[in-house]
């Protein structure tokens, strides 16, 4: 069901919603499940592909069931905003019942942006956790975002698509500062190396020459500043809490991603080499399969916690901190 | 030096699988294909092991090593339920299968084991762990650790687990024996005793319904619940296991093992952490707080109970005694009911009833927990059922949980009826949940031992289960008491009427 209108009642979505419901209720014989664990706003500009993005949430429904609220940017021009109600249904493989997870689609123009808290506020589902996806780097910037952010248990930015990333980065550590529970999709993309990492120290040979590490090195290339500082930052802080103070080097000297924690005899390095994460440990070598993560892979790794993340938010600290001695360095 | 690894984040990364051989003995049974492969194969699908990974089946039959892979490939077809072979998964998983063909009495099928171990080590780089996996007759079990033993294979340079299915004895001096004799060979911390119930995602859940929430824990107990119904029902007969099960019995085969590990679970104590240790030492105290019960106590208190010829949807079933290879005179027990106690602060008085049987109306494993009535009825009641606050939670088929209570039939004047607030596990979260062999499987690679029974929990079972065993063998019942297709004998109504409660009929 839609329905397209010049302003927007939350009320009246609210009702249609339940129209919804009960029509589904009356059509399958096997009954409707509603299933719900949160609410997941997400915002993304008008540019942005819209089928890859209600794909990708509608991927993230039978892990996460929620209401969806997307709304799309129109950017300048007249004070619009309009809304569209309608459900994602499916049948889990193998059972007869379906699930149905119910969808809000929302369009505003930048002058309607201050509106939309009081439209999000009702149509949020009482007692369950908002989370909020803003794939737009230039609403961040923009003063209604505080106010949008502030309905939302958790917000999830990518910074990677940051056009400043030490500005990124400073911004975010000042949110997180200020009691933002934050995501940042650039981190999460890291998951995977840090588990590998984490994974050779698993030996307990090499677990005991943790403390002869005196350099982590990482070298990045031109989309993956923040990543670099990231990956310093949480290998310092790491190795922090076992007695190592080593100050990381970062530099532009690689296509992708590369880090390497060493010492007088002990060497660990982590490589990306196209779809490849390449492990080297003193002189062995190791590779995996390691394709881009999905938007998909890493907001259903980001939904699985609501709560704030001790860890990110420490590396994001010290990557700001890095972030700043960056910039001020002699180019 | 650092004992702890600065880098882990256990909240989001995945549990660390370590690379290891799974040596199956009894590789051409039926739980090997039907269960053991197709959960190896998904846990390989989901990427969940360690590139180090290999499979040696052991069996009789003789078989090269593409012979091996190629019916388990057939295995993994026909008994993946959800899984679709994927030929590069399969190809990759394919190549750490091998086969080893020999007699478990004969020393030299340990030999060629430990030529193969050594091979599949260097090749596929286990890290020289093993995992011992008894799928065999359990009158096997201690030759085949006996075997290991003296081969020097029950220790080696990584870690080394065994792996071994119910019946854990059939008795509590049996069950002492065989414990006895794994030990010979394996510590206990690194006997695995699998009970594929533990490992079913509702029973898990049961956990984390009752100590993760903080509404239901103040509830749990003698004030507020007034009995518990665990049933565990099968629709289907013997099914061509006749021999085996005329040896076994529902007493035996069910509440010994899966029902009672479900009680536990049920009404143990919180445990004060999710450590295995922990848990297991909570489910350990609460099987040896149920009251062993006298002869007399046993008669009142079970009923045993054998099927007999039905006509089911116009199909004639026939009885248990007329089941291929069953003794005429059969007086194993194909249905089991016994209402324990549990002597604790929390449960004093609470009856526990526990059934199951062959060729019951449905297969249907689940608990029902009947909370003590209001305790005046203000309102007309509807359906007269006494019985309205229930919470049900299903194992099988469909895991779930529901809770019944009454509200008020829409229209003028204030008549309540019982309704359901239904809350289906698999497919609230569309996710497929795991399969209880993946998950034990995996567990058992990583070393967790939560969910796995110890020879204490056995033993405790045993010592609430022999009175039953002793007083039904010097009983005579008039067997078949039951007719296939019904819910048991009249006598397990009348045990129940005998304190005021019914059956329900799930």
């Amino acid at each position: 069901m839609s329905a397209t209108t010049a302003t927007i009642a939350p009320d009246r979505i609210l009702k249609e919603l339940a129209a919804l419901w009960t029509q589904e209720g009356k059509q399958g014989d096997a009954g409707v499940l509603r299933a719900c664990s949160m609410t997941l706003v997400v915002i993304a500009e008008a540019a942005d592909d819209e089928a890859a993005v209600a794909e990708t949430v509608a991927a993230l429904m039978p892990e996460h069931p929620a209401r969806a609220i997307l709304i799309r940017l129109q950017g300048a021009g007249e004070r619009s905003l309009t809304e569209r109600v309608y459900q994602q249904c499916w049948k889990p493989f193998g059972q007869r019942q379906q699930i149905c997870c119910e969808q809000i689609e929302l369009t505003a123009s930048d002058a309607a942006l201050a509106d939309l808290p009081s439209v999000i506020l009702p149509l949020a589902i009482a007692d369950l956790p908002v989370m909020l996806w803003c794939r737009s780097p230039r609403l961040t910037g923009l003063p209604e975002f505080a106010q949008i952010a502030a309905l939302a248990n958790k917000v999830i930015v990518d910074s990677s698509a940051f056009p400043d990333s030490a500005d990124a980065v400073a911004g975010m550590a000042a949110a997180v500062g200020r009691g933002t529970v934050l995501g940042d999709l650039a981190w999460t993309r890291l998951t995977r190396w840090r588990e590998t990492l984490a994974r050779v120290f698993e030996n307990p040979d090499y677990l005991a020459r943790l403390p002869e590490i005196t350099s982590i090195r990482v070298e990045h290339g031109p989309d993956h500043e923040i990543s670099a500082w990231y990956l310093a930052a949480w290998a310092a802080n790491a190795l922090g809490t076992v007695g190592g103070a080593v100050t990381p080097v970062i530099g532009p000297q690689h296509a992708s991603l590369r880090m390497e924690l060493a010492g007088s005899s002990f060497r660990v390095e982590l490589s990306r080499q196209q779809d490849r994460l390449v492990t080297v440990i003193n002189e062995q070598s190791n590779c995996t399969h390691l394709p881009a993560p999905s938007d998909y892979l890493l907001m259903r790794e980001e939904l699985s916690r609501v709560g704030r993340d001790r860890i990110f938010e420490q590396a994001l600290a010290s990557a700001a901190r890095i972030a700043v001695s960056s910039s001020s360095e002699p180019q | 030096m650092p004992t702890d690894n600065p880098f882990q984040d256990p909240l989001r990364f995945e549990r660390q699988v370590p690379p290891c051989a799974i040596v199956i003995f009894g590789a051409n049974g039926d739980l090997t294909k039907r269960k053991l492969l197709p959960a190896l194969y998904r846990l390989a699908y989901d990427r969940r092991l360690a590139s180090g990974f290999a499979v040696i089946g052991i069996s009789r039959t003789p078989l090269t090593d593409d012979q091996f892979r190629e019916k388990m490939r057939d295995s993994v077809e026909q008994f993946s339920e959800d899984t679709k072979l994927d030929e590069e998964v399969w190809a990759d998983f394919a190549r750490g299968l091998s086969y080893v063909a020999g007699d478990i009495g004969d020393p030299a099928l340990y030999k060629n084991l430990a030529d193969k171990l050594a091979q599949v080590e260097a090749e596929r780089h286990t890290g020289g762990n093993a995992l011992f996996y008894l799928s065999t007759q359990p009158s096997q079990y201690a030759p085949i650790a006996h075997g290991i033993g003296a081969a020097g294979l029950g220790k080696g340079n990584g870690w080394r687990r065994l792996v071994v299915e119910k019946p854990f004895g059939h008795d509590l001096s049996s069950a002492r024996e065989l414990s006895d004799r794994l030990h010979e060979v394996f510590e206990e911390s690194d006997v695995y005793r699998i009970d594929h119930y533990l490992g079913k995602e509702t029973v898990q859940n049961i956990l984390a319904f009752r100590f993760g929430n903080g509404i239901f824990e103040p509830l749990w107990n003698r004030r507020y619940v007034n009995h518990v119904q665990i049933t565990g029902a099968e629709a289907i007969g013997v099914e061509g296991r006749g021999a085996y099960y005329q040896e076994a019995g529902a007493l035996d085969d069910m509440i010994q093992n899966h029902l009672l590990q479900v009680l536990a679970t049920i009404a143990m104590e919180p445990s004060a952490s999710f450590q295995a240790t922990s848990v297991r030492d909570e489910r350990s105290k609460l099987l040896r707080s149920i009251r062993p019960m006298t002869s007399a106590e046993v008669l009142e208190n079970t009923v045993a109970g054998q099927y007999g010829a039905a006509r089911i949807g116009g199909e004639d079933v026939p009885g248990f005694r007329q089941e291929q290879g069953v003794d005429p005179k059969s007086r194993t027990n194909t249905y089991a009911a016994v209402a324990f106690f549990v002597d604790n602060w929390r449960w004093a008085g609470v009856p526990f009833y526990v059934r199951t049987g062959k060729r019951l109306p449905k297969r249907v494993t689940e608990i029902a927990i009947q909370f003590n009535t209001a305790p005046l009825h203000l309102f007309n009641q509807d359906s007269g059922d006494a019985g309205v606050n229930l919470l049900i939670l299903r194992i099988q088929p469909e895991e779930g949980i529901s809770l019944k209570f009454l509200s008020k039939r829409p229209g003028s004047g204030m008549t309540l009826r019982p309704v359901s607030m239904d809350f289906n596990y698999g497919s609230s979260f569309g996710e497929r949940s795991p399969s209880a062999y993946e998950t034990l499987l995996l567990d058992a690679i990583i070393g967790d031992p939560t969910l796995y029974t110890r020879q204490d929990m056995v033993e405790a079972s045993w010592s609430v289960v022999e009175p039953i065993q002793n007083t039904w063998k010097e009983t005579e019942t008039d067997f078949p008491n039951y007719a296939a297709g019904s819910w048991g004998p009249a006598a397990a109504d009348a045990m129940l009427a005998r304190r005021g409660h019914v059956w329900r009929k799930p």
